[in-house]
Formats: C-alpha cells, sequence, structure tokens
C-alpha cells in the first residue's frame, strides 16, 4: 500500500453528478498527473454529502478543506494552489449567507456541526464501489459477529435493546417484527429492503444506496441470520439508475468476496441477495404492493392481517425494512443496543435522517439525533428562510404528512410528538414554507399528487380524493363557497377512516392539518376572495404603486402581453384585464414598486 | 375456530371465515356492493364497513376482506361507521346518479341530498366485472388499467380482446348497467340506457354486436352512440 | 477471488488502516512539508517525497504527511513541521534528505524533537 499525503473526496451522489461531478473528478485527474501527483494524492468518488444545495462538493483530507460550487475551469487553478503550493483557496469555500468570511473546515460549516452520522456515516468518506473502503471502515465487522459470537435470540435482542424503530414512516419496532417472522413455521423466509422512495422532495434512501450500498447489505445479512431467512431483494425504483447500478456493484463484490452466497465467513450461514426494480410508482413503497410488485403484479396493496410476516413474498414469511432501518442495523449489532439507544428521546432512539427542502437556504440532506426541535433544524442547520422571508410552515413525513404551523417550531422531532399534531415522521421529508406560500394551494397540491397516486382500488381513497381536489382547486380560483370546508373535513375524515392501506389513511393529513391551522387562509380564499400568501393566480391583482414607480420601464419591456403602458419618467399602469399574472413585472422591477393583492 | 363479540354477540367461526360472513351469519344486515358470494372479495366499495376494537384506539376495515380472528370486537353499526356509509354513498350517486342499485342504497340509508356536482359516470370501479370475468368465466378478457383518478376497466391495451366470448357476464353484473336498458325508445324519450358499455365491449363495437340485442339498436340509432364518437373525435 | 473468512476480514481491515486515519485526520504524528512557490523551489518536493517514502519504509500506518503554504521564512526553505501526538508542532528549516531520516527516525518515530535542525516551537495559526 503506497502512502498518500491527500485524497480528495469528490461527492458524487445524483444532486453532484447532475451538477456535473463526474467532470470535476475527471479533471482532477487530469491535473493530479500534470504535476505528476499521483502517487501522492488520490482522487475519491464518495456518495452524497448533503449539502446537495451546493455541489458539486469536493472535500481535502486530511486537512478537513470543503470546497463547494466547483466548475471544470476552478480545477487546475485549485490543484496548483492547494495541492502543488499548499494554499487553500477562499474564494471557492463556503461562505455562510449574509455573512462575508468564508469556512475552510467542513466540521464548522453549520450545516454539517449540528449532525450526528450514524446510518450515513460513511458519506462522503468512502469510494461506495469498493468494498475495501467499506471494510476499512469497519464494515462487516457486525456480521463477523454476528455469525461467529451470537444467536438469532441475540441478535434481536440488541435490536429490541436499541429501541430501533422503523425508518419507513410508521416506526413499528424493528425487534418485534423481527420476532414475529423469525417465529413463523413455514420457509422459506425472505427479506426485502424497501428502497422506493417516492415523495417528492425526498432522497434519503437514494443517498444511502448511492453512499453506503455495502452497509445495506450487510444490514440485511445480519436480518437474514435473526430471522433465518436465506434469500433478500433490494427494491429500488428505476428512476433511481445510480442507485441500482451501485447496489448491484455492491452484491458483486459481496458475493464474490464470499460476504453474500452459501457458507459465508466459513460460519455455515446462506444468504443470497438481488435487486428488484420497481417502475416507480408511489403506492408500491407500502409493503403488500411491494410485495406484488415483486412478484410481478400490479403494485396495489391488500388486506393486512395476514401481515408480509405471516404471508408475504409468494406467500411465504417476509420481513420488509426501509433502507435507513437496515443500515443502522450493522452498527447497533457492533457496539451494542444501549449504544444506539444513548441518543434521542424516550420512545424514538437514534438518529433519523431528514431531507430539507423548500424555501430554506441550506437544502440538503441531515441526519440528526432523535428530538431535536423543527426550530434548531430549519433555523439552525438550514440557516434560516430563504430570502430573510418569514418563515410559515413546515411539512414533515413527505406529501401526505401534516403541515405545522410557526406555534410549533420548538416541537421536539420524534414519531409520536408528530403523530399527537397531526403529522408523521414518514420517511423523513421536511418542506419549509416561506409566507408567500398560500396554504390552501399546498393542500391542493399534494392532494393533486396523492389522488394520482392512489392505487384506485378503494372508492373511497380514489372518489374522495378527487373530490376533495375539486373543491380545494375551486378554493383556489376563487370559487369556493360556505360550507366547502366543512365538506372537506368530512370527506377527508371518511377518505383517512375508510381506505384500506397507508396512502389512503394518511392521504386526507395535508388538507386537514392545513384547515387545523391556517383556516383564516381558507375564510379569506372563501368569504373575501382573497388569496393573503398573494400565489393564487385567481384571486389576485396586479397594480403599480404611484409613490414607488420612476418610469423605468423595466416592467413594460418584459411583460409577455404588454399589458403595461406608460411614457418615460411617467408611472406606469397595468391593465388588469389583459395580466396574466406571471410576475415578471414584480421580478424586473428593482423599486417593488409592484403591489400583488 | 376463533371466537369474536360482533354488536355484543359471541360468536364462534371456522378459521378463514370473514367479518362479513360471521355477521351475516348472525343475521345482522351489512350493505355490499362489490361483494358477491361467488367472487374473491376485493374490498372496493367499502360500503360494508365495520368498527373493530374499542375506542378511542378503533378502526374501521371492510368487512369483506377482513379475516374473523380470535378475541375482536366488532361494531357493525356505530354512528362513525353510518356516517362514513352515508357519505360513500352520497359520493357513488354523485358518480353514477342513473344506477338504480346505487339509487336503492340512497334511499334505504336515506342519503335524500347529494353535495357534488353529479359527474354521469358509467362505473364505479367495483370490479365486479373483473373478478367475474377471471374467476367465473375463466376469460381474463378485462382488467383494472392505470391508478388513482385515471383508473379505468379495459381491456389488455386497450385492443380488441380474442379470449372475451361475448358472454355478457360483465354486464350481467354490474351494479350501474343492470336494468339500464329499457330497448329501443322513441326518439323523443331520453333514454339512460347502456352508457356502460364502454367497459368491455364498445371499444371493440364496430365489429361485434353486444349481447344485449334490443340495446345495441338503440346505442347505433339513440343520441348516446353519436354522442360519444364525437367525444372520441374531440 | 477466495472466500474470506473473519481474520481475512481483519486483515483487509487493518490494510487499509492508512486510508481511514487520512481520511479521519486523527493520527501520531502529522508532518507537514511547506509547499509555497518559494519552498518547491528550494527543493520542498523532494522532501515531501522523502516523508513519503520513510512511512512506506517503516510501514507506519498511523503517520500523516500533508502540505501547507509559504510559512513566511523563505530563505530558510524547505521546512517542514512534525506535530507528534497533542504537542505543539516543531518546525525544522534547510532541510535535505539526510536531515529528513534523521528527524523522522527521532521525532516521528520516537516523539523526541531534533532541537539543532529546528527553527521553534508553536505554531502562529489559532487552533
Amino acid at each position: 500500500m503506497k502512502a498518500q499525503r491527500t485524497h480528495i473526496l469528490v461527492c458524487t451522489g445524483t444532486g453532484c453528478v447532475s451538477a456535473g461531478a463526474f467532470d470535476i473528478m475527471e479533471t482532477f485527474q487530469k491535473e493530479i498527473e500534470k504535476h505528476g501527483l499521483q502517487e501522492e494524492i488520490d482522487v475519491v468518488p464518495t456518495g452524497c454529502n448533503g449539502f446537495c444545495e451546493n455541489g458539486p462538493l469536493v472535500l481535502f483530507e486530511p486537512e478537513g478543506i470543503f470546497y463547494q460550487r466547483l466548475k471544470v475551469q476552478d480545477v487546475p487553478f485549485l490543484v496548483e494552489e492547494h495541492c502543488l503550493k499548499g494554499r487553500p483557496v477562499p474564494t471557492l469555500m463556503y461562505t455562510p449567507h449574509r455573512k462575508k468570511t468564508p469556512i475552510p473546515a467542513m466540521k464548522d460549516i453549520e450545516f454539517f456541526k449540528y449532525q450526528k452520522l450514524v446510518a450515513l456515516r460513511n458519506r462522503g468518506r468512502i469510494n461506495p464501489e469498493k468494498i475495501e473502503d467499506y471494510i476499512a471502515f469497519d464494515g462487516y465487522l457486525g456480521l463477523a459477529k454476528s455469525l461467529t459470537e451470537m444467536s438469532p435470540e441475540q441478535i434481536i435482542e440488541q435490536i429490541r435493546i436499541s429501541g430501533l424503530r422503523g425508518r419507513g414512516g410508521a416506526g413499528f419496532p424493528t425487534a418485534r417484527k423481527w420476532q414475529v417472522c423469525k417465529e413463523q413455521p413455514n420457509s422459506p423466509k425472505y427479506l426485502i429492503c424497501n428502497a422506493d422512495e417516492g415523495d417528492p422532495g425526498a432522497f434519503m434512501d437514494r443517498s444511502v444506496l448511492e453512499a453506503d450500498p455495502h452497509a445495506v447489505i450487510e444490514g440485511m445479512a445480519i436480518g437474514a441470520k435473526a430471522i433465518g431467512a436465506e434469500k433478500g431483494f433490494v427494491y429500488v425504483r428505476m428512476e433511481y439508475p445510480l442507485a441500482v447500478e451501485r447496489m448491484k456493484k455492491a452484491i458483486k463484490q459481496a458475493e464474490d468476496m464470499g460476504l453474500l452466497g452459501d457458507d459465508i465467513l466459513g460460519s455455515g450461514f446462506n444468504f443470497k441477495l438481488s435487486v428488484a426494480i420497481g417502475a416507480g410508482a408511489f403506492v408500491c413503497g407500502e409493503e403488500s404492493a411491494l410485495i406484488r410488485s415483486i412478484e410481478g403484479q400490479v403494485g396495489r396493496p391488500r388486506q393486512r392481517p395476514p401481515f408480509p410476516a405471516q404471508k408475504g413474498l409468494w406467500g411465504k414469511p417476509t420481513n420488509i425494512n426501509n433502507v435507513e432501518t437496515w443500515v443502522n442495523v450493522p452498527q447497533i449489532i457492533r457496539k451494542g443496543g444501549a449504544w444506539f439507544a444513548s441518543v434521542g428521546t424516550e420512545g424514538s432512539k437514534g438518529t433519523k435522517i431528514f431531507s430539507l427542502v423548500g424555501k430554506i437556504n441550506n437544502t440538503g440532506l441531515v441526519e440528526v439525533p432523535m428530538g431535536i426541535t423543527v426550530r434548531e433544524i430549519v433555523f439552525g442547520i438550514g440557516e434560516g428562510i430563504l430570502g430573510g422571508k418569514k418563515f410559515k410552515a413546515v411539512q414533515t413525513g413527505g406529501p401526505s404528512g401534516g403541515c405545522l404551523p410557526e406555534s410549533m417550531l420548538d416541537l421536539p422531532i420524534d414519531y409520536d410528538s408528530l403523530a399527537s399534531v397531526g403529522s408523521m415522521m414518514g420517511s423523513g421529508g421536511l418542506i419549509v414554507m416561506d409566507e408567500d406560500t398560500c396554504m390552501v394551494d399546498v393542500a391542493r397540491y399534494f392532494t393533486n399528487f396523492l389522488a394520482g397516486e392512489s392505487c384506485g382500488k378503494c372508492f373511497t381513497c380514489r372518489k374522495g380524493l378527487e373530490r376533495m381536489l375539486e373543491i380545494l382547486t375551486n378554493i383556489c380560483n376563487g370559487k369556493g363557497k360556505e360550507g366547502d370546508v366543512e365538506l372537506l373535513e368530512e370527506l377527508a375524515i371518511m377518505v383517512k377512516d375508510t381506505s384500506m392501506c397507508g396512502l389512503g389513511q394518511t392521504a386526507a393529513n395535508p388538507t386537514l392539518s392545513t384547515i387545523r391551522y391556517f383556516r383564516d387562509e381558507y375564510d379569506a380564499h372563501i368569504k373575501e376572495k382573497r388569496c393573503p400568501a398573494g400565489f393564487c393566480k385567481e384571486l389576485i391583482t396586479y397594480s403599480i404603486l404611484e409613490d414607488k414607480c420612476i418610469g423605468c420601464g423595466a416592467c413594460k419591456r418584459v411583460c409577455p402581453t404588454d399589458s403595461i403602458s406608460g411614457e418615460k419618467k411617467q408611472t406606469h399602469v397595468i391593465d388588469t384585464k389583459t395580466c396574466i399574472k406571471c410576475g415578471a413585472c414584480v421580478e424586473a422591477c428593482k423599486f417593488d414598486a409592484i403591489n400583488v393583492v | 375456530m376463533p371466537k369474536l363479540t360482533i354488536d355484543g354477540l359471541d360468536v364462534e367461526v371456522e378459521k378463514g371465515t370473514t367479518l362479513l360472513e360471521a355477521i351475516r351469519f348472525l343475521g345482522i344486515e351489512v350493505p355490499t356492493l362489490c361483494h358477491n358470494d361467488g367472487l374473491t372479495p376485493l374490498g372496493a366499495c367499502r360500503l360494508c364497513i365495520v368498527e373493530i376494537g374499542k375506542p378511542p384506539r378503533s378502526k374501521i376495515v371492510t368487512s369483506c376482506t377482513y379475516p374473523a380472528e380470535d378475541g375482536l370486537i366488532v361494531h357493525s353499526n356505530t354512528q362513525r361507521v353510518i356516517n362514513q356509509r352515508k357519505l360513500i354513498i352520497e359520493l357513488m350517486i354523485a358518480t353514477v346518479p342513473s344506477s338504480k342499485t346505487i339509487q336503492d342504497l340512497a334511499s334505504k340509508f336515506g342519503v335524500t341530498k347529494c353535495r357534488f356536482v353529479p359527474e354521469h359516470g358509467e362505473c364505479i370501479h367495483c370490479g365486479l366485472c373483473v373478478r367475474m370475468c377471471n374467476e367465473q368465466m375463466m376469460a381474463g378478457a378485462i382488467g383494472f388499467a392505470e391508478r388513482g383518478k385515471d383508473m379505468v376497466i379495459t381491456t389488455p391495451f386497450d385492443k380488441t380482446s380474442d379470449v372475451c366470448r361475448l358472454c355478457g357476464a360483465c354486464m350481467y353484473i354490474c351494479p350501474c348497467c343492470e336494468l339500464r336498458c329499457q330497448g329501443p325508445n322513441a326518439e323523443t324519450t331520453v333514454c339512460s340506457g347502456c352508457l356502460n358499455l364502454e367497459a368491455p365491449c364498445l371499444d371493440t363495437y364496430d365489429e361485434k354486436m353486444c349481447f344485449l340485442d334490443p340495446c345495441a339498436a338503440c346505442e347505433l340509432t339513440g343520441p348516446f352512440r353519436a354522442e360519444k364518437k364525437k367525444k372520441v373525435q374531440a | 477471488m477466495t472466500k474470506l473468512t473473519v481474520e481475512d476480514l481483519k486483515r483487509i481491515k487493518g490494510e487499509a488502516q492508512r486510508t481511514v486515519l487520512l481520511r479521519e485526520g486523527t493520527a501520531r504524528a502529522k508532518v507537514t512539508v511547506f509547499m509555497g512557490t518559494c519552498g518547491i523551489t528550494a527543493g520542498a518536493r523532494e522532501i515531501m517525497d522523502e516523508v513519503l517514502q520513510l512511512i512506506m519504509q517503516h510501514h507506519l500506518d498511523d503517520v500523516i504527511a500533508t502540505s501547507s503554504g509559504c510559512a513566511g521564512l523563505c530563505s530558510k526553505e524547505p521546512m517542514m513541521a512534525v506535530e507528534y501526538r497533542f504537542s505543539p508542532p516543531v518546525k525544522y528549516i534547510d532541510l535535505t534528505r539526510e536531515k529528513v531520516r534523521e528527524i523522522f527516525e527521532s521525532h516521528v518515530l520516537k516523539g523526541e524533537p531534533v532541537p539543532e535542525y529546528a527553527l521553534g516551537v508553536g505554531s502562529e495559526t489559532m487552533g
């Protein structure tokens, strides 16, 4: 093994790849060879760092210096300065919002400072396509321990002590799930890793598969030993080509090394794993729909009980866990359940990955201890609302989660407190909304998504959501009438109560929670035909403020419908009859003279 | 042999019995629409809902698909169940106002007004025809396609099916279709005829005759076919 | 490839220790070679090369070699600093391959600084 002085870790998660990470990596390699440094410096592709807002990201170790938003043309200069002359380049470092001094070290950046990495411990640190890298960072030692030193009962006991709950949304205790499946008399038993992540704006599963595929394999192999399964599937959607590719590569490597297959590590234990590719239906994230999809049938949920643990894939006992749940397993086994349980709250142990998106300064993927408050995530890690606007709401748990208002900012995030306020943990989406977001429109948007993604079997979910969408659209278009909100609530409760699977049972959350916390916005739409956020096109008009307009003509030039008229240096006027409310003038005006009511 | 309590009555049933069967065994009435004793339960219409468990942790399930489990406490007629059921019927009426089956249900449960704009649809996607075709006629000519609000019942790829024997069982069992065709009418009468022909056979209509001979005549000469053609062309 | 045993797994992990070290930034000793333009002209590349070779020769997996910019004392180049465990860094000046070897044997391996080549002890930067 050659001695090297620097590793350049280039983030190659999907976010950075689409921002050009592969080109950056290639240029690094070329430049380093040009300077004859290839013996001393290694360029390593890694999984997603989480700070996707600022990609492509590159980390120089051991110095720990973090470069962001790199362009190919920056690389020659960076290599010359940093690698050759040893001078870090401040202009390419991260500068926090509304501040001037760049922060060189990754560990000092707010976004990373408050995070606690357990599931994502290898992100941005190992090359996900090299099994040796994973082993170097204690990989497969948990599997070795469970195969050589532990009985299935001991493994489940450690999981029970850890307090690990399903990370896919419902938060069912993992140990109990395993126990039920283990006790089933039928065989063979199957394991499934649910990586069918369909929430708009959520990408934690994808990121884990791309950054640390071997952790999923190891977690599943340990689970297989505990439950007594011999075959497993990783169910990934085809929209995640990079995740599929890395997972397949990882499985191949593990097979070649004898970490999957027959007689693993000489212990006599057999476990095979393969990738099953889904077509990307949101509903296939539901256990029973997912099973049907693997079987080659239409992905449509079925009545539970019998639960998959009793009757799952091809009628055999099947245990399904989410990606994030599986990757926590190896570390719990290696370090003990008590270690894992030392973080988190009474009912929710460990850490949780959230994808932080919306009107926030730092979007990306964060892993934080359970029990952290919404405020700490939004204003600490996220560094506040984009453009200094006012915070309005945060939606937790993906499209079927609830929207929490400002008064809930200090709510600790864990399974039980989120459920108690009408939202849910879900798979961990966090969508931040500012004062310009119309909450009725938010409910409409998510109801539209869910009405389209419902499998359509249950009349109430299909028709109920369709009718809810109709009412919400009417309200947004200024056609709402008295009694609409009550009817909406009635429908929402019916959909929640009478639908069969998790999709329908949670589909009313966006509507119910926005009615609960933002009733005034609904009333303004219906009674005053006014959209308080100035968003719903049918309910707003554009006008120009006389005292602010200087007659520069900037708005007139950008108006696509020629609705703005006025002489130079005179106050301009908008013809509201032809105005299509596109907002181009608002963006063009430097004097805030366009008024939207 | 699971023992359970239904509306306060203790009952012991055979393993594998559904809640609906157990409830009906006791003589308690539960409305159904997508249920048929000869077909596998689907749980599509949600009319047969019952409440299980004790409040506040009780939940609503469809009795036709839920297995009778030992120790289960079932209430078939709580206020919650009745309220939801009435709203479901109201939604169904709005979807297919002309179905006599649904109209009867509405009148039975006292649903007298409909707060939704009627769709004048032709299908509530109960899946009876699909299951009939698959399980009893052993044809498998029709099935569900698309999902969510776009879901339709059709032949594979909307092509003329070569396994369909035109037996008409699908139309026989359809709650929206049945009792609607009144045969050929005078031109002045507005016929609410076989709108639901669309499900299995309208797209193949030009080549094949409908098994309901008068109905076909009505469709060919009546106003609806022309309307439909216009719609398709648009 | 032959199948692994638990021992193999631990061996691979041991061999990869250097990678871990580099990416975690914790080590027994850290050698910083000052590689500004002045340093490179004075032969800092050779010094870096020597340090890396020495690390390999001694099969050390807990010593980091890294580079830094001009230290400001261009007339004394090539220079390097050695940081042993938690003691303050010692700067060495006017280096040659021989001197590096000597410093390496004594300071990096045993933790005993070599005063005759040293400029001073301590660091002018924060942290």
